[in-house]
């Protein structure tokens, strides 16, 4: 073998009549280059026209949300006068309705700090770039961590009384069973489709059905003293 | 059917043909739904009202006028100082036209004469509602933090009280309300702060109990505590709705707590007269000394009859004893210093007359239901914690237990409070006029923990009521300068000396007024030596006959002894003078015979004085003013004088009318009033 | 029709100042079209050329688009409800009050702004997670994600801000709850908080910063790394191409041509 170059040069040309494109391809270069035939199209009017298409679209239809509902204005603010229950945008109902379980300092900085961190680093581990189902490799080792997160979680939440977030923890722990037992051999197309998942996914489901059904229950669900009501009744 | 279909499917493939068209008609479409914004805006109400409102005057007479003051758009009146911002007008656009007196329908109808201007005020500081709005769902019913809704009508005087914390002439209903808030002591628990710093004063006269054991039977007491309108129909005393046990502790532990009263003020031994008094000798000094000025008394037909300054005497037989009465009617202040009662100086067989005719009015009713059994000592610290749970201290001096401060939650500004702070009951209309009218209708209503006590008002009263606490509000306490008015100072004014203290024994100021203490029963007394004269004066004290004698409340016949008399007369004559009338810069008599003549004249035909005074009392049917027929015995000539130029500066709000008189007619009418003297043959009389 | 040298719009293009301008031509070639992308300092964010199938709906939802979308119309009513608006108290709520009764299509203002505030929110989350359920975030584009994140955060904050400049009820304590929360970080949190606020309580000084965060540093930090997100999508090799989602085998779709000719277009359709 003699010492690789440092880098590849290539010339390009996908297009039919304009520039060509040179590429320096060095070994610390993280993108994958890949000569591809795939059809492209001028950004220039094709892609900008659609998106001011689909932006066009999107305005006509928050116009017509804007003449008929009128955005929500109480009486001017009063600190002497506290209205029960006092919700945050509904995007942070999640976050206090974890403020109705867990100390100030778990919901309110522990757990957004914790899901900022998690996003943030999602690409750069490698169980996040697997896209093999969760169970394909190391089967049992992967059974038994799952079996004891799924169990421990469960039981920290139901040790606090929460509910709420304990059902869809269930639900996803649930769908995630029965992907352990499906392969992508199996009969059915939806555990075929259960077992190709990866963790990454499983985990990135969960908080998003947890997100859903806790600013759900915190936007029509709780009442005063953040107690339980039914949205329908009254 | 199917050709249009294919017709409609081919336009809309040829609108979205390519995507450059497509993109094109989204453009036109977003375009469209901006352009709706603005259309929407022209169909407002406001608009729809002044279109409806041109069309209204179209066909007016004054048409033109009306269009030459109308102006489209949104009007508001804007007060920084106030913090108003109304834009009624945008609607109610025929406030100001006086010529559409006939319109009844909203929203222009006119606004009814008020002594005040409309862009000096603006609307929302009377009638509530948020001036800002410009719908009127909005500007009417919105309920929001510190937005109110509007006020009903029926409560409107309240928005007067905000400022005006003097009784008006155009507000009955407040001056009623805020006169009960006092007279029923409702001030005394729920205290209200003035935006001038003071608090309002009851003036109800809860008898202290410390020395009730003298006064009055446990039994009493009883029947009292579970009903006071069985015992008195003008009662102030609440109804606490008291169980049978609770109000049979309370009586133990207040009899049990009362101080007996040292033996010489009330001689233990009861003086039981052997010869029953004459009971129409004792009615006839009842009458004598006016005791119906202040003491009412149920006729037959259950009609209140007397006035309503001292307690009610229906059924006070049924209640005192017979030896503390005759020590109260002695002298009342050596068992309640603050007392209205005036110290008569009876005789000592007048009192026994008098104490008599008193105790002859019962009511064997009222007790016949009652029997108690001695109190334990159970009973007795049962009665006492009841006694500090419901306040009973707060109105009533009791021994031993302490006056709890701010018992009741304060008032201030109840006519601001947000409904959000509200805890209605199910079925009410969630207002806050009906909000308080609830609570004062029924206040156990809120719950059977509560401790406000049933009142027996009228609805009149309630309303009244609740037109007096709407009138305390945020508002009143942050107007700008230019709008406070300040309430008069409470006069604390206390004549000197020997007369002084017979002043303070009689209790004149329960009725009459001086330099601003005082009750308005009673003429003001302020210039009363300026006004009559010196003999007169002397007179009246020694044999009070009424100057009106239609009035039932009448000044009592004290009895007083020559020298006291005569004190009280050099007091009045030399003190209560107005330095802008000399007293002497008329004679009192001595006037031309012409000049009375033409006087005379003045009186009957100019001024037509005689609708509603007499001065020859077979002749004149005047009742609305005093009699005149001894006026020359009675006032100097110099304030007939200055009365007739201008009667208002001497006596504000007197209803004698101001004619303007020239000097020559004032003049020639004092001279004839100055010759109505009292007849010789009356004073033979005498 | 003008002496036959195409339209007005032609004749405009082909004006000395349009030509200082825009100074990709007026051609529609390829190469004029890359140009035009190349040439403008906020298209060249793009790249000049793009996978046909990543412009279908299904593979990417436009969800970056409608954010984008959303930003405009957010910064455009902003600007016009900021001609109505005093960040002090109590005018605030006086003047959204005025916005309602008295501006003209004031209130179609507020809503248009507080709707697409919302919308932006639920496009930016929807967003993240359609870029994840793609895969999009691996390799080459780890870093594009983080800015994603950062973008995330800061629509957040501008929503948050915004929520409280009506100074009503609901926004005062939507920000007394969420500054709430901010003292309960250990040791400086209600430093934090205090800083945030500017003050112990939400007061105006508070309204006055959150006015400042919501019309000037925030949006200039979007704006900022809106632009860096997009140059990301460029320099990271265009928008993420699924390996198990083959290209599909085109039938031909024609480009979208020039209006001088259009009559290809048709001819072909």
């Amino acid at each position: 073998m003699t010492e690789p170059k440092d880098f590849v040069a290539g010339v390009g040309s996908d297009i039919r009549k304009s520039q060509k494109r040179v590429l320096f391809v060095t070994r610390r270069t993280s993108a994958q280059v890949k000569v591809s035939d795939e059809e492209q199209v001028q950004t220039f009017p094709e892609g900008l026209l659609r998106i001011a298409l689909a932006i066009e679209i999107l305005a006509i239809a928050l116009v017509l949300i804007s003449l008929f509902f009128n955005a929500p204005l109480e009486g001017i603010a009063d600190p002497t006068n506290t209205p029960n229950p006092a919700k945050a945008p509904w995007y942070f109902l999640g976050l206090q309705e974890m403020l109705h379980y867990f100390p100030p300092v778990v919901a309110g900085v522990l757990i957004p700090t914790v899901l900022v961190v998690a996003l943030v680093v999602i690409p750069y581990f490698n169980v996040n770039i697997e896209a093999d189902g969760l169970f394909l490799k190391n089967r049992r080792r992967r059974l038994s961590i799952f079996y004891v997160a799924a169990l421990g979680f469960s039981l920290f939440l139901w040790f606090f009384d929460v509910y709420v977030a304990l059902v869809p923890t269930l639900i996803v722990a649930a769908f995630m069973l029965i992907a352990a037992f499906s392969s992508p051999h199996s009969s059915s197309r939806s555990r075929r489709y259960l077992a190709s998942k990866p963790v990454s996914w499983w985990v990135m489901t969960w908080f998003l059905f947890e997100l859903i059904v806790l600013t759900i229950v915190g936007t029509f669900f709780r009442g005063p003293g953040w107690s339980w009501v039914l949205p329908w009744r009254g | 059917m199917k050709s249009m279909k294919a017709r409609l499917i081919s336009f809309s493939r040829a609108l979205v043909r390519d995507p450059i068209r497509t993109f094109g008609m989204v453009s036109f479409l977003l375009l469209v739904a901006l352009a709706i914004a603005p259309a929407k805006d022209h169909f407002s109400e406001w608009r729809h009202y002044q279109q409806q409102y041109l069309r209204l005057i179209h066909d007016r007479g004054d048409a033109v006028t009306l269009q030459r003051h109308f102006q489209g758009g949104i009007r508001q009146i804007w007060l920084p100082d106030l913090g108003v911002v109304d834009r009624c007008q945008s609607c109610h656009t025929g406030l100001d036209e006086a010529s559409l007196v006939d319109v009844s329908t909203q929203p222009f109808r006119r606004h009814p004469p008020i002594p005040h201007r409309l862009d000096e005020f603006g609307c929302v500081v009377c009638h509530r509602g948020q001036g800002a709005a410009t719908t009127v769902a909005e500007a009417h019913h919105s309920t929001l933090a510190r937005e109110e809704p509007l006020l009903p009508a029926r409560y409107i005087e309240a928005s007067c009280g905000q400022c005006h914390h003097v009784a008006l002439p155009g507000t009955p209903k407040l001056n009623e309300g805020r006169e009960l808030l006092a007279r029923y002591g409702c001030v005394r628990c729920h205290s209200i702060k003035l935006p001038d710093s003071s608090t309002m004063t009851a003036t109800d006269q809860p008898p202290p109990l410390t020395h009730i054991g003298d006064k009055t039977s446990r039994e009493w007491i009883y029947a009292w505590l579970k009903d006071p309108a069985s015992y008195a129909a003008s009662a102030t005393m609440p109804n606490f709705q008291l169980s049978d046990a609770d109000a049979r502790d309370i009586s133990a532990f207040l009899i049990a707590n009362s101080e007996p009263l040292p033996a010489d003020i009330v001689p233990v031994a009861a003086t039981k007269s052997s010869s029953a008094p004459d009971p129409a000798a004792g009615s006839s000094l009842y009458g004598e000394s006016f005791c119906a000025s202040c003491h009412a008394v149920q006729n037959a037909a259950g009609n209140l009859v007397g006035g309503d300054l001292g307690p009610e005497l229906t059924r006070v037989g049924s209640k005192v004893k017979p030896e503390w009465l005759q020590a109260w009617l002695r002298d009342p202040r050596t068992y309640d210093s603050h007392t209205l009662m005036p110290r008569y100086r009876w005789t000592e067989p007048q009192l026994t007359l008098m104490n008599a005719y008193v105790q002859s009015k019962t009511d064997p009713d009222l007790m016949a239901n009652v029997h108690l059994d001695p109190a334990t000592s159970e009973q007795i610290a049962h009665g006492k914690a009841l006694v500090t749970e419901y306040g009973c201290a707060v109105c009533h001096e009791i021994r031993g237990i302490q006056k709890p401060e701010n018992f009741a939650p304060e008032l201030s500004r109840i006519g601001s409070k947000p409904l959000a702070q509200l805890v209605f009951i199910s079925g009410m209309q969630q207002t806050l006029p009906d909000y308080i009218a609830a609570k004062i209708h029924r206040p156990r209503a809120f719950g059977t923990a509560l401790r406000m006590p049933q009142y027996t008002f009228s609805a009149e009263q309630v309303d009244a009521l609740t037109t007096a606490l709407l009138s305390y509000t945020d508002r009143s306490f942050t107007l700008p300068t230019r709008l406070q008015i300040p309430s008069p100072s409470i006069a604390t004014y206390q004549p000197a000396g020997h007369a002084g203290k017979l002043m303070t024994e009689l209790n004149c100021f329960a009725c009459h007024r001086i330099n601003g203490r005082g009750g308005d029963m009673a003429p003001d007394l302020t210039w009363e030596g300026t006004a009559v004269q010196r003999q007169w004066l002397d007179d009246f004290l020694k044999n009070p006959n009424t100057l009106r004698p239609a009035l039932i409340r009448r000044m009592p016949k004290f009895n007083l002894s020559d020298s006291d008399r005569a004190v009280l007369t050099d007091y009045f004559m030399t003190v209560y003078q107005t330095a802008d009338i000399d007293r002497d810069s008329m004679p009192l008599s001595g006037y031309s015979t012409a000049l009375v003549e033409q006087g005379r004249q003045l009186f009957y035909s100019k001024y037509s004085c005689q609708s509603c005074h007499m001065v020859n009392a077979a002749q004149d049917k005047g009742y609305i003013g005093p009699p005149l027929t001894q006026v020359g015995s009675r006032l100097t000539a110099p304030w007939i004088f200055h009365w007739l130029k201008n009667p208002q500066a001497l006596r504000p709000g007197t209803i004698e009318p101001n004619q303007n008189m020239s000097d020559e007619d004032a003049g020639a009418l004092t001279a004839f009033l100055m010759a109505q003297k009292t007849s010789p043959t009356r004073e033979a009389k005498r | 029709m003008p002496d036959g040298k195409g339209g007005y719009f032609e004749r405009l293009e082909r004006t000395r100042v349009w030509r200082s301008v825009f100074r990709s031509g007026t051609g529609s070639s390829t190469l004029h079209r890359a140009l035009a992308i190349q040439q403008n300092l906020f298209l060249h964010l793009f790249s000049t050329k793009v996978r046909r199938r990543m412009l279908g709906f299904r593979a990417t939802w436009y969800l970056g688009a409608l954010t984008l979308g959303t930003f405009f119309i957010l910064v455009i009513t902003g600007i016009l409800l900021m001609l109505y608006y005093h960040p002090s108290v109590p005018q605030a709520y006086a003047d959204v009050k005025d916005l309602k009764f008295v501006v003209s299509s004031g209130m179609f203002l507020r809503n248009l702004h507080r709707w697409s505030a919302h919308a932006m929110v639920l496009l930016v989350f929807a967003h993240m997670f359609r870029v994840f359920y793609r895969g999009a975030y691996r390799p080459p584009r780890e870093f594009n994600w983080v800015i994603g994140v950062i973008l995330l955060l800061i629509t957040l904050l501008l929503s948050y801000t915004g929520y409280l400049l009506p100074w009503d009820q609901l926004a005062f304590w939507a920000i007394t709850v969420g500054s709430n929360i901010s003292s309960a970080v250990p040791v400086f949190g209600d430093k934090a908080r205090f800083l945030m606020l500017g003050g112990h309580q939400v007061n105006a000084n508070a309204l006055l910063r959150f006015y400042v965060l919501h019309c000037v540093i925030l949006p200039l930090a979007a704006v900022l790394f809106v632009a860096v997100h997009m140059w990301r999508i460029r320099k990271d090799g265009g928008l993420y191409v699924r390996q198990s989602e083959p290209a599909r085998e085109s039938e031909p779709q024609p480009e979208v041509p020039a209006t001088d000719n259009k009559e290809v277009l048709v001819g072909k359709r």
